[in-house]
């Protein structure tokens, strides 16, 4: 299949490649940047696994194909924090808001982009941001509490 | 120092943050799909589109001519390899030998029936689109009852029949009880088929190397060691040159505590062409053909005398076990467990059961939380809501007058489950008292005034827990069940501790890493924990029926117990006094009483593998033990009580909260047991009002997708409140029990019950789960 040149920038990062064009944003972050904390669960843009920032906006990167991504830039959980822990992630940690781990990058990644424009939600405005990232473990409540204790983080901070 | 009670100071018992979670959260953690060996290839199966048909002929010629294909493997190409079957030691079961590549039939709608290797996983499926199979349609039976009727579709010719178990059992007087009784009364309940989803789908990885004849075959599993010794008895390769190895787990819930075709599949490819072989099933696959759970058709009948007393129980539970009894457990894994599980903390000691168990044209059943336990709590939590209502009783107190009493403890059930202790009353009274119970009643009359209904749900429950051998003869699984730790001090002072049971999820390298910690006296960051490599670990079954903590926590204890003793010994001749006079605190062995003749964990150690002077004659340096632990039988219990509000026009439930108050005994983290039980929970919310696993009369899937097959999200679930009551198990080290199912055994009942007590004033009954807005409109309709 014929491949098409793409350049975009990675957490950061400018990165040139040729791709095919039926791959996927998710498959070429995985497959061909070793990006692997981007999680595919369903494949079909329900289960929010592979949840990953285009242009500041959380993005199903499932749905997604690489040749789209031209241009932009990307933002993985590999690229959230480069010291230690981002504070979403501290807030997850503290309140334990994971258990098995495979939703979290998602999970993290959309909890960031929505604390980026409601920087101090209600508990009901959070379940509803994260209404599109499915945990199997957790029952949610504990990642609620750590959005909810990361938007104070996050507030103090500034 | 005995272990009954465990030392509870710094790490025991405290709300200690999880090890794990750092490299989960980065993204660092490698599962299976991100684990990349240099000249892999990848496998996409061929699957059944049919639920029922043969296999006239396959033609692979077209894909082994597409780009980057190695190979194409049908039933054929994999004779050597034997079909799966049951190996559950009952008398009376039938088994139904599952091929790994199906064979001349298709059974279910997902069926494996070739295996398309390619150098991408792109060009697999390209390729697996290319294989023509020509099937010839036999017709389906996806309704268990309609299976054992004379003339259904048979799935498994040479039975003659669909029916692979069933057998009555009598317990007490049953007829003397319901001679007795001023009512009889009659439930059917048909529990919904749903499934574990965990968020990882299964996969693996099969690495062979020809020249030394060794496999290494890394699997998204619940149970390496088992894993490990299937692969080697099914590819005939001796067992010490197989290794296991499960990497990051995303989540099982009993959905990986088996051997899957596509597995030995897998393992066999990688023996044949000599590359790494690698299969990541996508989500559909994983819907169709990973096991599904928790059907079951269960009949109650019960003999009640007129105070609301239960006299005695009978009981049909028919499991629809699907295409084949499975591997796990067989088709009896549902119904078996049920059964035993009926008559549940209540005192009833005259019981009839009928347990059978059929095939149907859907995926096998398999272990799913909870299972069998699930469908025997909810079908017999919301009887007796119904036999409260029908005799002018609170459901409340109807449990209260059956429930077994503190005294009567360890009390020994009809079914032969030894409960050793609990607080089943006090988690009734204390879950109503948090919900506020008698305030609810209060504002339901009210609102029902205004056509508005409120609904209370009352799920009181006993979960057997802490999965050996004794409480799984308890629980009619007659097959050995028990684990292996071993704990290592290192020379430089540093404690490693392997085990058998596997995380995956749980947080075993907290909570194990806690227990070692705390007996040894050091910090838990000196202690590092190691599982899920058959290399590494001692041998044992792996994780699965809320088994890990009594049995990881017991066995690390006995072996840290051990080799505090060694580094006791070694110090009490360094320090010139004697063992007994020693103690050690904050990684710091120390006279007692004088704290400043004290020497590091550091010192000891390597004076103990390095300074031969201070052996004691025979003795080994190596500041190591490996312990077993096979535990006593053991029962968590508690209450779930659900409120919620349903919209009689719409159909909608409106979930409002959820009172948990569970008892695990001695809890090793509270954190992560408020985790089992709130993500349970929640499992069990899927599974009272959104999840069904939906098959059409012809045997098609209908829920190939998330899409269509709905699980619970941040806005399904209500918040939910966890109280703790701790009663030790008097049997167990430590008095562990377990924690891991309870929330997804007793859920579906709460949750069923409060929408059911909500239409109590339309005489709603349902006879199906889940409760979906089209089925709650027709019960209130048809009132």
């Amino acid at each position: 299949m014929a491949r098409v040149s793409i350049g975009l920038t990675v957490n950061g990062q400018a990165v040139s490649a040729e791709v095919e064009p039926r791959v996927t944003l998710a498959d070429f972050l995985r497959d061909e940047l070793g990006l692997t904390g981007t999680k595919l669960g369903c494949e079909h843009g329900v289960c929010g696994a592979c949840t990953v920032l285009v242009d500041g906006a959380a993005v199903r990167s499932c749905l997604m194909l690489a040749v789209q991504a031209e241009g932009a830039d990307v933002l993985t959980i590999e690229g959230l924090s480069h010291n230690g822990l981002h504070p979403v992630q501290e807030a997850f940690w503290e309140h334990h808001g994971l258990q098995c781990g495979f939703c979290t990058p998602g999970m993290v990644l959309t909890a960031y982009a929505f604390l980026q424009e409601r920087p101090d939600p209600s508990d009901e405005e959070i379940r509803e941001a994260l209404a599109g990232n499915l945990c199997r473990c957790t029952g949610y409540q504990n990642i609620v509490a750590a959005v909810r204790a990361a938007a104070g983080k996050l507030a103090a901070a500034s | 120092m005995t272990l009954q009670v465990l030392p509870r100071g710094k790490w025991l018992g405290a709300r200690v943050k999880r090890v794990e979670d750092p490299r989960l959260l980065t993204g660092e953690a490698k599962y299976l799909a991100d684990i990349t060996l240099p000249g892999t290839v990848h496998v996409a199966f061929v699957r059944s589109p049919h639920g029922h048909a043969r296999i006239r002929r396959i033609d692979t010629a077209a894909a082994k001519e597409m780009p980057g294909v190695l190979a194409v493997f049908t039933a054929d190409d994999v004779a050597p390899l034997p079909p799966l079957a049951s190996g559950l030691p009952v008398e009376g079961l039938k088994p139904t030998p599952q091929p790994v590549l199906a064979r001349e039939k298709v059974r279910f709608v997902g069926e494996a029936v070739a295996a398309v290797v390619a150098e991408s996983r792109y060009l697999a499926e390209d390729a697996a689109e290319q294989v023509t199979v020509d099937y010839e349609p036999l017709p389906a039976v996806v309704d268990a009852e309609r299976a054992m009727q004379p003339d259904a579709p048979i799935l498994h010719e040479e039975l003659g029949s669909n029916i692979v178990y069933q057998k009555t059992t009598t317990l007490g007087d049953i007829e003397g009880a319901f001679a007795q009784a001023d009512h009889v009364f009659r439930r059917r309940l048909h529990t919904n088929r749903f499934v574990a989803a965990p968020m990882e789908t299964r996969g693996c990885i099969s690495v062979y190397e020809r020249a030394s004849g060794h496999l290494t075959f890394y699997a998204s599993t619940q149970m390496p060691h088992m894993l490990r010794l299937f692969l080697a008895l099914f590819l005939g390769i001796p067992e010490h040159k197989v290794r296991v190895i499960s990497p990051e787990v995303g989540g099982g819930f009993g959905q990986k505590m088996t051997i899957y075709p596509e597995e030995v599949v897998v393992a066999y490819l990688g023996k044949v062409l000599g590359r790494p072989v690698k299969w990541v099933e996508d989500r559909r696959e994983n819907l169709a053909a990973a096991t599904h759970a928790k059907e079951q058709i269960i009949e109650l009948e019960a003999a009640v005398r007129s105070d609301g007393r239960i006299l005695g129980l009978k009981a049909r539970l028919i499991g629809d076990g699907g295409a084949y009894s499975f591997n796990t457990a067989s088709a009896l894994i549902e119904p078996l467990a049920g059964a035993a599980l009926i008559p549940g903390v209540y005192d009833i000691q005259h019981y009839q059961h009928e347990v059978i168990a059929v095939c149907t044209n859907k995926s096998p059943v398999g272990a799913y939380r909870a299972v069998g336990w699930t469908a025997a709590q909810t079908a017999r939590e919301l009887f007796f809501d119904e036999i409260a209502r029908d005799l002018g009783l609170d459901p409340a107190e109807l449990r209260r007058r059956n429930v077994v009493s503190p005294e009567q403890f360890p009390y020994t059930t009809c079914t032969g489950m030894v409960y050793d202790s609990g607080t089943y009353r006090e988690s009734l009274e204390r879950a109503l008292e948090l919900v506020g119970y008698e305030e609810l009643r209060r504002r339901q009359a009210e609102l029902r005034q205004q056509g508005r209904y409120l609904g209370v749900g009352i799920s009181l429950y006993v979960e057997p827990t802490a999965w050996g051998s004794e409480i799984a003869l308890q629980a009619g699984f007659p097959f050995p069940s028990h684990d292996n730790a071993t704990v290592t001090i290192d020379p430089s002072g540093k404690v490693r501790v392997a085990v058998s049971v596997h995380s995956h999820g749980q947080g075993h390298e907290t909570t194990l890493a806690q227990v070692a910690a705390e007996i040894l006296g050091v910090s838990i960051e000196d202690v590092v924990v190691e599982h899920g490599d058959t290399d590494r670990a001692p041998w044992g079954m792996g994780t699965y029926a809320s088994r890990s903590a009594v049995i990881g926590g017991g066995m690390v204890a006995l072996a840290a117990q051990e080799v505090r003793q060694k580094v006791l010994r070694v110090a009490s001749r360094l320090l010139e006094v004697a063992p007994e006079d020693l103690d050690i605190q904050d990684g710091t062995v120390f006279v007692k009483g004088a704290p400043d003749r004290s020497l590091s964990m550091f010192q000891v150690a390597f004076a103990a593998y390095l300074d031969n002077r201070v052996r004691a004659e025979g003795e080994e340096p190596l500041l190591s033990a490996t312990k077993f632990y096979d535990p006593r039988a053991t029962y968590s219990n508690g209450c779930i009580v659900t409120v919620c509000e349903v919209d009689v026009e719409t159909g909608l439930v409106r979930l409002d909260r959820v009172v948990a108050v569970e008892d695990c005994g001695t809890m090793l983290n509270p954190m992560i047991v408020e985790g089992q039980v709130m993500g349970a929970i929640a499992q069990g919310i899927g599974g009272a009002l959104y999840e069904q696993m939906a098959y059409d009369e012809g045997g098609q899937l209908m829920t190939d997708t998330f899409v269509n097959y709905l699980l619970p999200g941040a806005a399904e679930v209500p918040p939910l409140t966890i109280e703790h009551l701790e009663s030790p198990s008097p049997v167990t080290i430590g008095g562990i029990k377990g924690i891991g199912e309870g929330g997804l055994l007793a859920t579906p009942a709460s949750v069923a019950g409060a929408v059911l007590d909500a239409l109590a004033p339309f005489d709603a009954r349902i006879e199906r789960l889940p409760l979906t807005p089209e089925r709650i409109v027709e019960a209130v309709g048809h009132s």
